[in-house]
């Protein structure tokens, strides 16, 4: 036998027999005490008392102290106040009064440690809820604590992120501004509200920045543009400002969330280089190649002005009666000089022109596109032109030479939007990408302007040919000779007004 | 009365900055038989330049410093009547409209054939000499018109204005027979042999004067 078998034994003996019998035995002796001095101020068999150490021993010891209570008390009063006095017999009239005793002692055993039990359930109930409302509490409060916390940090973080950013009922009202963006436009979050934000922007931008954010407004669309803003020290700097709309359960918009990224100096950047590049393309369109020619052409035309009047002088010495050997020879000579002096011209044209850089990057086109659409946006502005990107994703990666490629799409994007320069409809310059075949890509570049009378089809590629009063000629030319390096292949298509320039690229060249 | 120089032999003067068309040219008229120069720019041709030179210029347009067109402006200026060819490598039509209006006898694009050069050196060399025969025949007038009298040139004036020997003796106060015998020392003197020839001597000289004044 274990200890705590023992030991368990032992509080079970105190629990279930010695303190019942404790208690009934104290609560009785105290009865029975204070019975013997009241009996003779009273005429009946007092034993109200002992009713009270029943239910008392109930009450404090339980069901079993309540019944030893009932024992005890019964043997006593039958001992000592029920005729025959001092003696546990009972006379035959005494019987039903110590019946009626009993019955009554046990039932107010019975009800006293019923009460009692059900007191102790309801305190101990009590007692749980006050527990269980002090941890609520105290979970709430940490939980309080810790919201709050997790909002200062929020707030803390969205004043100290170093981006500008706002927020918007949804009719597009200011609702609040970061610290930065308070500290950028040099006024309180209420000076950004209403008309404020559009007065601030570069008036070329202010247009476009409002309409957008208009359609916006009505779309629900995620809104992104990007615009010049005016800061405190009245310096315009490049934004891009992007927005996009939280909604509700239900789907409706809630409110909108901004934010102005300063892109200037990307913008410069990029600027510097569209510049450069529109330079170079210029020079390469317009002056180089006519210059280029008439230089070529000069230098070529010297050697073979030298080459043919010789040629004509050998002739005639040969021919002259006598005929002078000695100066057709020296003729002779200078023809071989001269034809190796136009055949070096020819080299250096040549060498001049040869691709020397061969460049095969994998590239994704639609990243391409997008990086040029951006070089474009300011030309298209600039002409009145809209640019639309139709670019369907997930196209394989082609293996090209990006900058050809960028050219190729310059040349296209800028005949496209030179056509349509007389144009008084819409002015839409679309650049689309499709899969064509499996490991094929196809681009095209759509323009709504007047478009090259059918006939010139065919010619419209090679070099020289021109439908512009200052073309060299040579854009669509260098763009088949990029694409077909890139065995690729170019050609125009037609639908309605718009005339499409197209070109594939395989995936695996 | 003075003759052609017999010094003055006809040459093509060749003006252009590339040494091989410049000997090709040469090369090539020398084959044809004529006497050739060559000049790598319009300065150093204008160095050796005197009136006395006879020939023609056979010019590029595209020259080092003073261009070809400069230099057919300068020439016209000064006076100097040499015919020019002119030569280029870009058939700019309105610089050959230009050169042929300054008086360009033929205006070449390089590379030309040997006969386009040849024609066009002979039709200048035939302009040359008729310039310089006109310039001798002028300058001979002007020397018979110099021995003439004071009164033999009135004579003169008004016979070729076409007056009568009557109305000549009537406007001077002279005889008609003293008129008569001015007017035959007037057409020997002049070396006419008929009164048309002596008009047209006349003719020359007032435009020469004409000319030479205006």
């Amino acid at each position: 036998m274990t200890a705590s078998a023992v030991n368990r034994i032992s509080q079970g003996m105190f629990e279930y027999a010695l303190k019942p019998c404790a208690v009934a035995l104290c609560f009785v002796v105290v009865a029975l005490l204070w019975t013997f001095p009241l009996q003779h101020v009273i005429a009946y068999p007092f034993v109200f008392l002992f009713f009270g150490a029943v239910m008392g021993s109930a009450w404090f010891g339980g069901v079993i102290a309540g019944f030893i209570a009932v024992v005890l008390s019964s043997l006593l009063i039958t001992y000592f106040f029920i005729p025959p006095l001092y003696s546990i017999s009972v006379t035959k009239e005494s019987q039903s009064f110590l019946a009626a005793f009993i019955l009554s002692a046990i039932a107010i055993s019975i009800v006293s440690s019923t009460r009692k039990r059900a007191e102790n359930a309801v305190r101990s109930a009590r007692d749980q809820l006050e527990v269980q409302v002090q941890v609520r509490t105290a979970e709430l409060e940490e939980s309080n604590l810790e919201i709050r916390e997790s909002e200062r940090q929020l707030r803390m973080l969205t004043e100290a992120i170093p981006q500008q950013i706002w927020r918007a009922d949804l009719l597009g009202r200011i609702e609040y501004c970061n610290q930065h963006l308070r500290d950028y436009i040099g006024g309180s979050s209420g000076a950004l509200s209403g008309e404020f934000f559009f007065t601030i922007l570069h008036p070329e931008d202010e247009p476009i920045f409002r309409h957008r954010w208009e359609s916006a407004l009505t779309s629900g669309e995620r809104f992104e543009v990007q615009a010049r803003v005016r800061g405190a020290d009245g310096i315009f700097r490049w934004f891009l400002v992007r927005s996009i709309p939280q909604r509700t359960e239900s789907g409706r918009i809630a409110r909108w969330y901004g934010i102005h990224i300063d892109i200037e100096e990307q913008h410069r950047t990029q600027q510097t280089l569209f510049r450069a590049q529109e330079d170079l393309s210029r020079s390469g369109r317009a002056i180089s190649l006519a210059e280029m020619a008439a230089s070529i052409a000069h230098e070529l035309n010297q050697p073979l002005t030298a080459l043919l009047t010789h040629a004509s002088a050998c002739r005639r010495w040969l021919q002259a009666e006598p005929a002078n050997m000695q100066r057709a020879s020296a003729a002779a000579d200078r023809i071989v000089q001269e034809t190796t002096r136009a055949a070096e011209v020819v080299r250096r044209v040549r060498s001049l022109f040869s691709k020397t850089d061969y460049v095969r990057l994998s590239t994704n086109i639609n990243a391409l596109i997008e990086e040029f659409a951006g070089l474009l946006r300011d030309e298209a502005i600039r002409r009145g032109v809209s640019l639309k990107l139709r670019l369907t994703e997930e196209l394989p990666m082609l293996h090209i030479d990006p900058v050809q490629i960028q050219q190729v799409l310059l040349n296209l994007a800028t005949n496209g939007m030179e056509a349509m320069t007389e144009s008084d409809g819409p002015k839409i310059l679309e650049i689309s990408t499709a899969t064509r075949r499996p490991n094929e890509v196809l681009i095209s570049i759509s323009d709504s302007g007047s478009g090259f009378p059918e006939h010139v089809d065919a010619r419209m590629f090679e070099p020289f040919f021109t439908t512009k009063k200052e073309g060299t000629g040579m854009g669509l030319a260098i763009c088949r000779s990029i694409i077909e390096a890139h065995d690729g292949q170019i050609w125009v298509e037609r639908l309605d007004s718009n005339t499409i320039f197209c070109f594939v690229l395989k995936a695996g060249a | 009365m003075t003759s052609v120089r017999s010094d003055s032999v006809e040459t093509v003067f060749i003006v252009d900055d590339d040494e091989a068309t410049r000997a090709g040219v040469s090369d090539l008229l020398e084959s044809a038989g004529l006497r050739t120069q060559q000049y790598s720019s319009a300065e150093e041709f204008l160095e050796i330049w005197n009136p006395e030179i006879a020939g023609c210029l056979v010019l590029d347009v595209r020259l080092p410093g003073m261009s070809g067109m400069e230099l057919q402006g300068h020439l016209a200026e000064s006076g100097i009547a040499l015919p020019l060819i002119i030569m280029t490598a870009h058939g700019d039509m309105p610089m050959v409209r230009k050169a042929l209006k300054a008086g360009a006898v033929e205006f070449l694009i390089k590379p030309f054939q040997d006969a386009e050069l040849l024609e066009a050196v002979e039709q200048a060399f035939a302009l040359d000499r008729s310039r310089r025969r006109d310039g001798e025949l002028l300058h001979s007038i002007q020397a018979r018109a110099g021995t003439l009298t004071e009164r033999e040139r009135q004579v003169m004036g008004m016979v070729t204005a076409g007056l009568t020997n009557k109305e000549i003796a009537e406007k001077i106060f002279l005889s008609v027979v003293t008129v008569k015998l001015h007017r035959s020392q007037v057409m020997r003197k002049m070396q006419a042999e008929s009164l048309a020839d002596l008009v047209k001597m006349s003719e020359w000289f007032n435009k020469s004067r004409g000319s030479a004044g205006g």
